[in-house]
């Protein structure tokens, strides 16, 4: 009976262990400096002579903390609605340009004078995701959720309310608590913008190319372009590819998650309702730097060239000259992951068609003008920069040009080993809930999933260490 | 006391005839609902998960009685689909999990995929995919099922080997191309079956690591029921469906034709499936990918065509074909597809 017992508990001990060998983990975030942050070799060689001198001058700006009336350094106009004070700020994992950091500066705002008067929103937690925020639905005037009036612009966590530099300007912040209870908020997390010069240089008939030689999958992925309104071209930047060039990008997030108006966006912006529903900023929450508008122009008299900039094409090149973040070495649980092993999930990541959207290479750039290192490159992104139907699971139901509320652009993966937040909403932190969440009701996703699915534990593992090492 | 009186007076008159100070009263108390403001909290009123509510270019149809190809669903273990008058009982432990997406503006349908369930015993697990494209709107140098899986064989990425070439095949008493590539860093294997119903091909993807396991899936796609293969008089489609006629609104078949003109969206494919009645008038239209307002002004445009009526052994019958409107779409190859699949 003794030695049964003892027979049982050895094989009881052999299961667990077993089970251990075959668990797979994310390695998570690794640790060690990639030199990701740093410039294209051609800007670093500062070729063309001065080139140099636009990526630092717009990497400082890029990191400047705006105020709204009283920086000594001119750094003015921010709010009346902000989400955050500076690039930055947002952009900081694992170096300036990047996504969310560890600890959300988000949440000293209410406590450290950047929004004194406003209360911080339930959703923002001191080691929490860096978030924007959006309600899908407009509220009616009895404050049910409105489901004919589709909303989707960004409702701004903060407000300049009881800042000495604010003057008397005071505004209410949204319902974010109302909007929790009614399930109508969904959120964003930053996107990460080294590489971007690349993928802001693919031509239109690469990414054509690439779709078309990709279609005849047998993974059941579709996929689509989202496009400019305006003249039809392929748009590329954002969640949902909804926006054309680094240009307006920056423009739009200068506007949109910090209040500065600049010269593609003129003006303050209000809430989607205020603007909407045609109530406006109140007079007295405008012009608040006092400089007129846009507060963002460009500095005919300064020196040198770079300072002539005006703040949006300072940040713009400063995208635009990022390198793509180097690939890495990855440590599992304390243990060097073999190189045969990255190369090993970088075969099994393509043979099970994750590779069909996340594609290694969508094609090179165009010749540039800017400089060298953005001619005739590889964009090795690990998307097709197409928007793909992603199901009920991950659908926010906010649409932004032709993407719908399910369809969201294939997140590049280059630097995923350094990311901390994952998904749209940066709703895990662990790599493989965020592959399993690729599945759901309508994704395109879900035939690549079950290949996942259909691997062995080892080979799971390969891909989750590939990942890690991008 | 009475000059106290006189200023509240006054005070209150300038209150109600200052604009700037009734607007900045209304501006910086706005009301605590509607737009981005609620403090009213209804039980019943959340936004429902696991619906998508805001759709970007979507599938519908001008009827709700005519089959679609994206009609098929799972009902006690079996798939049915109205349109390729498909029926396949899945195999014991197996399951559809999750729907697919709407079909894509280059006509391309999951139509189902099948996983096995919890309760699954084997040695690996697999997949069971069922799609299909869409003829007239691929951007495909293919025109039928054959020439798909060749075009398959010949543009497979390298991670693949070919286990087995294209070659004709029997399964449910019809015809199917089977062609069977593997992955050696996966040791996965993918088994692919293929065959012509009505304007589409119909693929069946077999997905595992275990090849006794795709050869039993293989054999147990015989149950299925398929409709009768093709026929001089039936098109693709077998009896009793139109016949399939890709390009088929040329000049010389159309008697009149006006043009949609989209004003909001325009930068979209707008890929439409339509079947036109023994009278030439077009009596079903299907919208595999448009926007609301695309779907409105191209149903107010086709409501107005004329065909000549279609005859075939002297008798006139009825004609599917596709008619691609909008922009951006894929980006078409050199060589552009053949045959119509009549």
């Amino acid at each position: 009976m003794k030695t049964a017992k003892r027979a049982l508990g050895f094989t009881l001990a052999m299961l667990f262990l077993a089970g251990m060998a075959l668990a797979q983990t994310d390695p998570g975030v690794q640790s060690g400096n990639r030199g990701t942050g740093a410039a294209f070799s051609s800007i670093l060689s500062n070729s063309p002579s001065g080139i140099l001198s636009f990526f630092t001058d717009g990497q400082k700006r890029f990191q400047d903390v705006e105020s709204v009336s009283n920086s000594p350094s001119g750094n003015n106009g921010l709010g009346p609605r902000f989400n955050s004070n500076s690039c930055s700020s947002c952009h900081a994992q694992p170096a300036v340009g990047g996504t969310g950091a560890a600890m959300n500066p988000q949440f000293s705002f209410t406590s450290n004078g950047t929004a004194p008067k406003d209360t911080t929103p339930y959703f923002i937690t001191a080691t929490g995701p860096t978030l924007e925020a959006r309600f899908p639905f407009f509220f009616n005037s009895n404050g049910t959720v409105n489901y004919n009036a589709p909303n989707g612009g960004v409702e701004n966590l903060f407000t300049v309310s009881g800042r000495s530099d604010a003057g008397t300007c005071s505004l209410p912040q949204p319902s974010f608590n109302t909007a929790g209870n009614e399930g109508n908020i969904i959120f964003r997390i930053p996107t990460p913008v080294f590489g971007a010069g690349l993928i802001e240089n693919l031509d239109d008939s690469t990414l054509l190319n690439n779709q078309l030689n990709n279609f005849n999958n047998n993974v059941g992925v579709g996929g689509a372009f989202n496009r400019n309104g305006n003249d039809g071209t392929i748009t590329r930047f954002g969640w949902k590819a909804q926006n054309k060039s680094l240009h307006i990008f920056a423009g739009e997030a200068y506007n949109v998650e910090m209040g500065i108006s600049n010269e593609l966006f003129p003006q303050d912006r209000p809430l989607p309702g205020e603007d909407q529903l045609q109530t406006g900023l109140p007079s007295n929450c405008l012009n608040l730097s006092g400089t007129g508008y846009p507060e963002d122009t460009s500095n005919p008299a300064s020196t040198p060239n770079s300072a002539v900039l005006d703040d949006v094409s300072a940040f713009a090149n400063f995208m635009r000259f990022l390198a793509p973040p180097p690939t890495g070495g990855v440590v599992l649980n304390g243990q060097q992951v073999s190189s045969s092993t990255i190369s090993a999930g970088s075969s099994l990541f393509s043979s099970i068609g994750c590779s069909v959207c996340h594609n290694p290479t969508p094609g090179t750039t165009q010749v540039s003008n800017f400089t060298s290192s953005l001619s005739k490159a590889p964009v090795n992104a690990f998307s097709d920069i197409e928007v793909h139907h992603m199901g009920t699971g991950l659908a926010d139901n906010v649409s932004q040009g032709n993407a719908g509320g399910d369809q969201f652009r294939t997140a590049p993966l280059w630097g995923l080993g350094q990311r901390i937040f994952l998904l749209h909403d940066g709703r895990t932190t662990n790599l493989i809930t965020a592959i399993d969440d690729h599945e759901g009701n309508g994704s395109e996703a879900n035939t690549v999933e079950s290949n996942f699915d259909n691997l062995t534990p080892t080979q799971q593992q390969e891909i989750l260490d590939f990942l890690r090492s991008l | 006391m009475h000059s106290r009186w006189l200023y509240c007076s006054l005070a209150l008159v300038w209150w109600v005839v200052s604009p700037a100070h009734g607007q900045n009263v209304k501006a910086q108390t706005p009301s605590r609902n509607g737009g981005d403001f609620s403090d009213n909290v209804q039980p019943g009123n959340k936004v429902p998960t696991g619906v998508i509510l805001v759709k970007g270019a979507w599938a519908s149809a001008s009827d709700s009685v005519t089959p679609l190809p994206e009609g098929g669903n799972v009902t006690n273990s079996v798939f049915t689909n109205q349109y390729f008058g498909m029926s396949y009982a899945l195999p014991a432990n197996w399951a559809e999990k999750y729907k697919g997406p709407p079909p894509s503006d280059s006509g391309r349908y999951v139509l189902t995929q099948i996983t096995p369930a919890a309760t699954f015993k084997g040695p690996a697990r697999g997949t069971i995919l069922i799609t299909a494209q869409d003829l007239f709107f691929t951007p495909l140098p293919a025109s039928n099922a054959v020439e798909l899986a060749g075009y398959s064989k010949d543009h497979l990425q390298a991670d693949y080997k070919v286990e087995m070439p294209p070659t004709p095949t029997r399964i449910a008493d019809r015809s199917f191309t089977f062609f069977a590539y593997w992955s050696p860093a996966a040791q996965l294997h993918w088994y692919v079956l293929t065959t012509d119903i009505r304007c589409h091909a119909v693929e069946i993807v077999l997905t595992s690591r275990d090849t006794k396991l795709l050869e039993s899936l293989t054999l147990d796609l015989n149950k299925m029921k398929l409709p009768a293969e093709a026929s001089a008089t039936g098109g693709t489609g077998g009896d009793g469906v139109p016949v399939c006629i890709k390009n088929y609104a040329r000049d010389e078949n159309l008697l009149t034709r006006v043009d949609p003109i989209f004003t909001e969206h325009r930068f979209n494919p707008v890929p439409v499936r339509i079947i036109i009645d023994t009278e030439g008038k077009i009596k079903h239209i299907h919208f595999l990918s448009a926007f609301p307002d695309q779907e409105k002004i191209v149903t107010d445009a086709l409501k107005q065509w004329r065909f000549k009526p279609y005859r075939q052994g002297g008798q006139a019958v009825e004609v599917e074909t596709g008619l691609r409107f909008g922009s951006g779409g894929y980006r078409m190859p050199l060589a552009a597809a053949t045959a119509p699949t009549d």
